[in-house]
Order: structure tokens, then sequence, then C-alpha cells
């Protein structure tokens, strides 16, 4: 272990962690880049529906406001799990995040049951340019989603073995970083994939 | 249980293609024996495959590097040697499709890339004076993931077949309607993992330039090279997500039927063509920019001066950071998209020539009145300058999107992106070897040698690409395998010939250097047998396992550290030794490139159970580290007074 | 228990449903493309920036610029390929 600063927050404490916090900064800038991309390509595919549904027919508001509003709310709960850790109350960190955990299972179930809602209705990802790239967009949002699932149980999992230390906590702010930035994706889905698809 | 096996098997085999697999088994199984006679398994394990060194995984790139830079010749040659004469039979269509496609991703991606990667890893801790990159374990991932996509790149060779589409890859020729085999599947699969790869070293080795440079060291008193890494690896982070993207909705059209570049139901085979671009002009740049950084060490060593504009220099490589993501429409002008797009991309494409160009005034301007020593480093930058120029120069032709119809998919494109990445990327890759050889191996490369390789090369090069440039103004296709007597291309290809088989030579000479030396070179050499300037050559050779016994303080330095000290007498180790924090070894990263490997295997034959045993075999690895409680260990200060110690003693300094 | 739930936290959660309530109505109510695409890129790019400030906490350590810069040299270079891209495969096509 190198050198403990005791004056910042535990998660900055070391300089293992703010080299992690860092590099995933700019992680989260590549990131950026492969939504970008995939934003790019469904611009130009969204109108190419070929013989396939269009959004406007497809869309649904109400699961599509239910994951808004799950995703919206685990955001606001991690953000509180790093208030708690930063205030050092071991079981609010862990009663945050847990309620996070379940936030976001609940949201991959509203999702699940869309995209089996799409292929029920003829809109399976290999039915038009539109579907394969709205899926592939939704469906990588969705794999960054049940990757953070099994990420943060093996958290809470540290978290519970090792308490809040040093680790734990780098670890743990990582990790609310990462979740963070599903929710900002997830605001650019609904805004222009769904609202503008359904406007 | 045939048919299972039958996929496997090559769709177009050759005498050639028997051969090859024949000397590949051939040579694995020497491999594997000589390393069980010489009981080498145990030190290969501990010593490099756990490695979380950067200097080792910097030599295991280099290695990588040069077996790749070997493959890429010999299909350089076999594509020489079919258009040597007209009509001629050596390879058939097919086969010189297969070969001009592995041709251009060998050596983009498993060849230019891994040895610019080699540099990053080598360089760029002790230019900073640091004792390690930032994530050492994930520096392992990195290279073990590129490893793994480039060993199934190659296997398809010999199980499958090779991909026939074009480095480009381009839709719809690459889709399963016109690519049947395999093929395009290895593509876009072993690229994903080595991609993968790439883009974790840029995060790896931005983090380390930002945040671990020796006390003192600000952002502008770093060495050039330092300065082309971190925004290479700028560019690698931003550019390489594009290709994760576009190799994803390949791999989804190819394997799973989706519609993203068919030529229905919607579909827009030019998106492909677009997304690839949009991240390939950047990777140009990532390619050239660590040349440039090369050149700028070399030059500045061997002119005994300092780097004339230092500022401009970074200043233009920042600018070539965000113009390389606005240029890529030419690739493409003639796609079919209007004047006014084509006549933006032009112009922005003229634009990048300008900070490319103000380095080449630098350059010029730091060998003016400088005492100019000429050694085989300093010929391959004083090669380099006009012939990249002149590559340069017929890149600004191309850039002009009305003239492009023209140049468009001839010999002349051909010749001008070998002009730029010969003299640009592999002079500057073999340079900075040549000039770093003594400081990773302990002896120096034969000198007289080592000129003559640098003329054969560049003669070699002259004779090879200058023909095409005239041929493609003529009209002579790229990519087609053969042409008739009575286009008049005959002998000018003859010419191409002729120089390829003396750039082999060259090679071949670079190769004997390297024996020849290990052979006779003096031990005896110092820790600074060039007279260098970085702080990269302020410590021992070799170089111990924590790099620098005390952090070097540049308060009073300048990007030329070294050189301050020895002339100016500034003193850079200050304080005393104390025990040094470094990072376990571990095989968790090889393990877990072992399962990428055998989950982009099956997904290549579609073999699902296969692949998703391999997925789990990845998060399972993961799982391990996330749960891993792992510190590190000290080195104490009394055994790196021993190691320091040792090095006083004569031989090496 | 009040502890737990800092105003700034709390506050930067309602202002994000307030954000979202109103790119709803777009859907909700008779909006034309233009103004309707107008209300969606203000409310994203501020619900963005409330995530990143507020709840990443971008801006609190000393490497604050250089995190700042990597995300505006991110976030320029997608609006360059996304229009780039439209530019050549859909209005100059």
């Amino acid at each position: 272990m190198g050198k403990v600063n005791n004056n910042v927050p535990l998660e900055y404490s070391t300089e293992e962690n703010n080299l992690k916090i860092f590099g995933f900064w700019v992680f989260l800038g590549a990131e950026i880049m492969l939504f970008g991309t995939l934003f790019a390509s469904y611009f130009t595919l969204s109108g190419r529906t070929g013989n396939g549904p269009t959004g406007a027919e497809i869309f649904e508001i109400t699961p599509v406001l239910l994951e808004t509003f799950i995703l919206l709310a685990s955001s606001f709960t991690i953000g509180l799990a790093i208030h708690a850790m930063r205030l050092g109350s071991k079981k609010a960190t862990m009663s945050f995040m847990i309620i996070t955990l379940l936030l976001g299972a609940a949201f991959l179930s509203v999702e699940i049951y869309e995209f089996m809602h799409y292929a029920h209705i003829g809109a399976g990802i290999t039915v038009s340019a539109f579907t394969s790239i709205l899926l592939t967009t939704l469906g990588t949002h969705g794999l960054h989603v049940t990757f953070g699932l099994l990420w943060g149980t093996f958290l809470v999992i540290q978290i519970a073995k090792r308490g809040l230390t040093s680790v734990t906590a780098g670890k743990t702010f990582i990790f609310s970083l990462y979740w963070h930035f599903l929710d900002v994706v997830w605001i650019f889905i609904f805004s222009f994939v769904y609202l503008k698809g359904m406007m | 249980m045939k048919e299972f096996f039958a996929q496997f098997a090559i769709p177009h085999p050759s005498l050639l293609i028997y051969i090859a697999m024949a000397s590949m088994i051939i040579g694995g199984i020497a491999l594997v024996a000589i390393v069980t006679y010489f009981k080498l398994w145990g030190y290969l394990w501990r010593e490099w495959i756990t490695t979380v060194d950067h200097k080792k995984i910097g030599i295991m790139y280099l290695l990588t590097a040069l077996l790749m830079l070997f493959r890429g010749g010999v299909d350089a040659m076999m594509l020489r040697m079919q258009l040597a004469v007209p009509d001629n039979s050596f390879l058939d269509a097919q086969h010189y499709n297969e070969v001009f496609t592995t041709h251009g991703v060998v050596m983009i991606l498993f060849m230019a890339m891994p040895f610019i990667t080699f540099f990053f890893n080598y360089l760029v801790p002790l230019q900073i004076g640091a004792r390690d990159v930032a994530f050492p374990r994930l520096n392992a991932i990195s290279f073990w993931l590129f490893f793994m996509g480039m060993g199934l790149f190659n296997l398809s060779f010999v199980i499958g077949g090779s991909p026939d589409a074009g480095w480009t890859s381009y839709f719809p020729l690459a889709s399963n309607e016109f690519s049947t085999s395999v093929g395009t599947n290895y593509y876009m699969i072993s690229l994903q993992i080595a991609g993968l790869g790439t883009l974790i070293t840029g995060i790896n080795f931005i983090t380390t330039i930002m945040k671990m440079r020796a006390p003192g060291m600000t952002l502008f008193k770093m060495p050039m090279f330092t300065w082309s890494a971190l925004i290479a690896n700028l560019i690698i982070v931003f550019a390489f997500p594009v290709l994760t993207v576009a190799l994803a909705m390949g791999t989804l059209d190819r394997l799973f039927g989706t519609q993203f570049f068919t030529m229905d139901n919607g579909g827009m085979d030019m998106l492909w063509a677009n997304l690839f671009w949009v991240w390939g002009h950047p990777e140009v740049y990532i390619l050239i920019l660590p040349a440039f950084g090369l050149f700028s060490e070399i030059i500045t060593t061997f002119a005994r001066r300092n780097l004339y504009g230092y500022n401009s220099m970074v200043w233009s490589m920042l600018m070539i950071s965000v113009f390389s993501f606005a240029v890529w429409t030419h690739h493409f002008f003639t796609m079919g998209q209007g004047a006014l797009t084509n006549s933006i991309f032009s112009i922005t494409t003229m634009a990048i020539a300008i900070p490319t160009g103000v380095k080449i005034f630098n350059w010029i301007l730091t060998l003016y009145k400088g005492k100019i020593v000429i050694t085989t480093p300093m010929l391959y930058a004083l090669h380099f300058l006009p012939l990249f120029t002149l590559g340069g120069v017929t890149g600004v032709m191309l850039a002009m999107s009305a003239a492009d119809y023209q140049y468009h998919n001839t010999m002349f494109l051909v010749a001008h992106f070998h002009n730029v990445i010969i003299p640009g990327v592999v002079y500057a890759m073999l340079g900075g070897l040549t000039f770093y050889w003594p400081k990773m191996f302990g002896f120096m490369l034969n000198e007289k040698i080592g000129k003559a390789t640098v003329w054969v090369m560049s003669t070699g090069f002259l004779l090879a690409f200058m023909p095409m440039y005239i041929t493609g103004l003529d009209g002579q296709a790229r990519r087609m395998y053969t042409y008739s007597e009575s286009t008049g291309f005959s002998l000018l290809n003859m010419v191409s010939f002729i120089g390829a088989g003396l750039m082999t030579v060259s090679f071949l000479m670079l190769v004997w250097n390297i024996w020849y030396s290990f052979k006779n070179s003096s031990r005896d050499i110092s820790s600074d047998p060039w007279d260098a300037r970085g702080l990269e050559w302020a410590t021992h050779t070799p170089v111990p396992v924590y790099n620098f016994a005390i952090v070097p303080n540049l308060e009073k330095g300048s990007p030329e550290a070294f050189w301050d000290a020895k002339k100016n007498g500034v003193e850079l180790f200050k304080g005393k030794i104390e025990d040094i924090h470094m990072p376990n070894n571990s095989g968790q990263p090889f393990i877990m490139s072992i399962f990428f490997f055998i989950a982009g295997f099956a997904m290549v034959f579609s073999m699902w159970p296969m692949a998703i045993f391999g997925l789990i075999g990845v998060l399972a690895t993961m799982a391990v580290r996330s749960l891993e409680d792992d510190h590190g260990y000290h080195i104490h200060a009394h055994e790196v007074e021993e190691t320091e110690k040792s090095y006083d003693k004569g031989g090496a300094k | 228990m009040a502890k737990f739930f800092p105003l700034g936290q709390v506050m930067g959660f309602i202002f994000s449903l307030v954000l979202t309530g109103i790119a709803m109505l777009v859907y909700f109510t008779d909006m034309s493309f233009t103004t309707g695409m107008i209300v969606l890129l203000v409310t994203a790019f501020i619900q963005a920036g409330l995530q990143f400030i507020v709840f990443m906490h971008a801006g609190e350590t000393e490497d604050k610029w250089s995190i700042y810069s990597n995300i505006f040299y991110g976030l320029g270079l997608v609006i360059m390929t996304v229009l780039g891209t439209l530019l050549i495969l859909l209005w100059d096509m």
C-alpha cells in the first residue's frame, strides 16, 4: 500500500485509488465515443425500415417511462450510497447499494419484457436496419446494466466482508461513476430514440 | 462428425498453404521441444507470461511485431511476385485477395500497432521517471488480449480460410453472400479482441502520463516522445470505440442475420465504410505521431541541439489529434455524396498538412547549425525527411476530391500510403529500435551493417514504390491479381518486384545484424552510449526492475533533463534510497485472454456452447480478480542499494 | 436519518425529474419537430451536466481540468462524428 492521506474521503486516500478513478474517467471518455457512434448509426438508419415497422408504430410510452424513472431513482440512490460512504456508515452504504441493484434489476426486467414484446409483434433484430440498430443500441446499454449488476453484487459482498476500506471505497466510487454514466446514456436514449421517435 | 471437422478445412487450398501449414506445425513442435529440452517452461511462466513489468511486456510486443513483420513481408513479396510479369499464374484471384487482405491487416494492426506499443511500454515510464505504468496488471491484459487477437487472426490461414475482402472489409463484399468462408468472421472477432487490448493500453498510458510524472516535470517539460505517446493514446481512446461498434455490427450481420450493411430491408453498406474510416483515419495518426516522437528524440541526440520549436511541436500534434477525426471522408470521395461534403473534407484534409509541415520544418531547423553525427538511427531520420515529405505531398494531391476521381483505387494510392507509412512509421520503428537497443539489451548493433541496411532499404523502397505512382496514373487498378501484356505495365511492375526484393534483403540484413552484434559486440558499454539527452538514459543498462533507485526531480530540469544533468550539472537524483513498492506478477491476464481466445474461436465457427463457456470463463476471471486482495510487495532499501552497487562493479554501468 | 439525504443530491434528483417531465411534454403535447428537438436537446444536455457535476463529483479533485477536458474533447468528437456521418450518408447523399 502506498501512502495514506487522511484529509480526503476514503476513496481518494491512496495514490492507487486516485490513479484508478482518473483512469475510469478516461474510460468514460471512450464510452462516450462508443455510444456516440451507436447514436450516429441510429440516426442514419432510423428511417430505413424496409418492410418492417417504424419506431412510432412499436414504441409504447408506459414501459419507457417506467424504465426512465427506475433508472433515475437508481442513479439517485447510488449517489446516496457514496454520500453514506463518506459519512463512514457501512450499513447505510450497503443498503443504498442494494436498493440501487434492485432498481437495476427492475429496469432490466422491464427492458427484457420490452424486447420480448418487440419480437412478438414482428420487430425482431433481423427485420430491418431500423430494428437492428434499435435493439443493438438498447442492448448495448442493457448489457452495460447487466454487467453493472454483477459488478455491484461483488462489491456488496466485499463491503460486507471487509468493511469500508480505501480499497472497497475506491471500487464503490468507481462503480458509482459507471452507474451514473449509464443513466446519462439512458437519458439520451429516452430523448432521441423514444421521444423523438414518438413525436 | 465428418461435417463438424469439414468446417475447419481450408476452402481454397493450394500447395503454398500446405507448405506454410507444415512449416507452422513443424516450427511449433520444434519450439515446444526446445522449451521442454532446456526446461524453460517455468522460466517462461514466471518471468514472461505472468509478468507485469512494463519493460518485459514491451519486449514481448517487440517480438510479436517482428514476427508479424516477417509474415506481412512474405505476403508483400508474394503480391509483388504475382504482379512481376503479366498474366502470371503464381497466385489465382482468390489467393491474391486473401494475401492482400492479410498483408494489410497484419502490417497495420499486428505489426505497426504492437511496434508503437512496444515503444510506449518501454520508454514512457522511463522518460517520465516512473516505476511502472499506472495499471501494471491491466497492461498485461492489454498485451495478452492483443496477442490472442493476433493468434486468432493468423489461425485463419490454416483453419477455415483467410479473410478475402480487403483490410477495409467493405460491405457488401464482406457479407455472407460474397465472402462465404469464415475468413471475415475471423477478421471481425480477432480485431475486436486485439482492439480491446489497444483501448486498455490507451487508458493506461493517458493515466500514466497525466498522473505519474516525476516531481517537477510539468506537461511542457515532457520529452517529445512522451508527448506524442500521450496524444496518440488520446486518439486511441476516442477512435477505437468506433471500430468496436463497427466490428460488432459486422459480426451481428454475419452471424445473427441483422440488417446493418445488407442490400435490402433498409440496410446501408456505406455505413460500414463510414464507420470504418471514422476509426481508420485517426488510426493513421496513432501510428505516425509516436514515429514523429521517436524522430524528435533521434534528431536532437545526433544534431547535438535542443529540439527547435518544442511548443509548436506540441501544439501541432494537438491540432492533428482533433483534425484527424475530421477528415475521414477523403477515403471514399467517390462513394456518391455531394460536392459540399467532398469540399469540406478536401479542405480539412489539406489543412492537416499544415501542422505536419510545421513539424518537418522544426526538424530541419534542429539540424541547421547542429553538429550532426551520422549514426544508423540518424541515417533513418535523414532518409525519413525527404521520403516522407514526398509521400505527404502526394497525399495533398489525393486530398483534392475532384482529382481523386482519377487517383482512386489505383496504384497511385498504394504508392502514396506506403510512401508515408514506410519512411514514416517503419523507419521510425527501426531507427528507434537501433537507438534504444543498447538500453534494452546492453550491447550496440553493428553500425556498418546498420547503415548499409538503411541504404539498401531506401533503394529498395524507391524502386518498389515510385513505379506505382506512374502505373497508377496510367490506370493500373489496385487489388487486381493480374494484368495483360498490352497494358504496358510489365517493366515497371518488374522494377517494383526488384525493389521489394531489395527491401527483403534489407530486413534480412537487420536480422543478420542482430545475430552478428549479439555474437561480437562489446558488453562493456556505458548506460549512455549515444551521448543522449532524455531521462530514459539516466538509469542503468540494463534497466533495473524498479527503473530508478531514487525518483528523479525535475524542478530545474527541461525536456532534455539528462543533457542538463551532464552538461550543466543539474542534480536529478536528490534524497536517499527508500523502500520501493512494486506490483505482484499474475497469471490472470494470460488465463483471461485464453478464455477470450476460446470464445472468439468458437464464435468464428458459430459454436455457441463453447462461445458461452469462453465468455463465462472471462467473467469468472474478472470475479476472481474482484474478490482478490493483492497489495503488491516491497523491495527494501538495502536490496536496492545492493543492486545499485552491482552496477558500479564494471561491465554495464 | 436526514443526514443520509443531503440537500444537494435531493434537489438534483427533483430537478432531474422536472427535466424529464419537460422532455415528456414533447410526447404529450402537440409540438413542431423543430421545437421538440430543441426541447429534447436542451433537457438532455442539462440532465447530463447535472449527473456529471452533482452526482459524479467531476470537479472535486485537482484533476478536474483533465477530467473536464477529457469529457469535452469526447463530446466534441462525438458531435463531429454524428454530424459528419449524417451529412455524408443522409443530408448530402
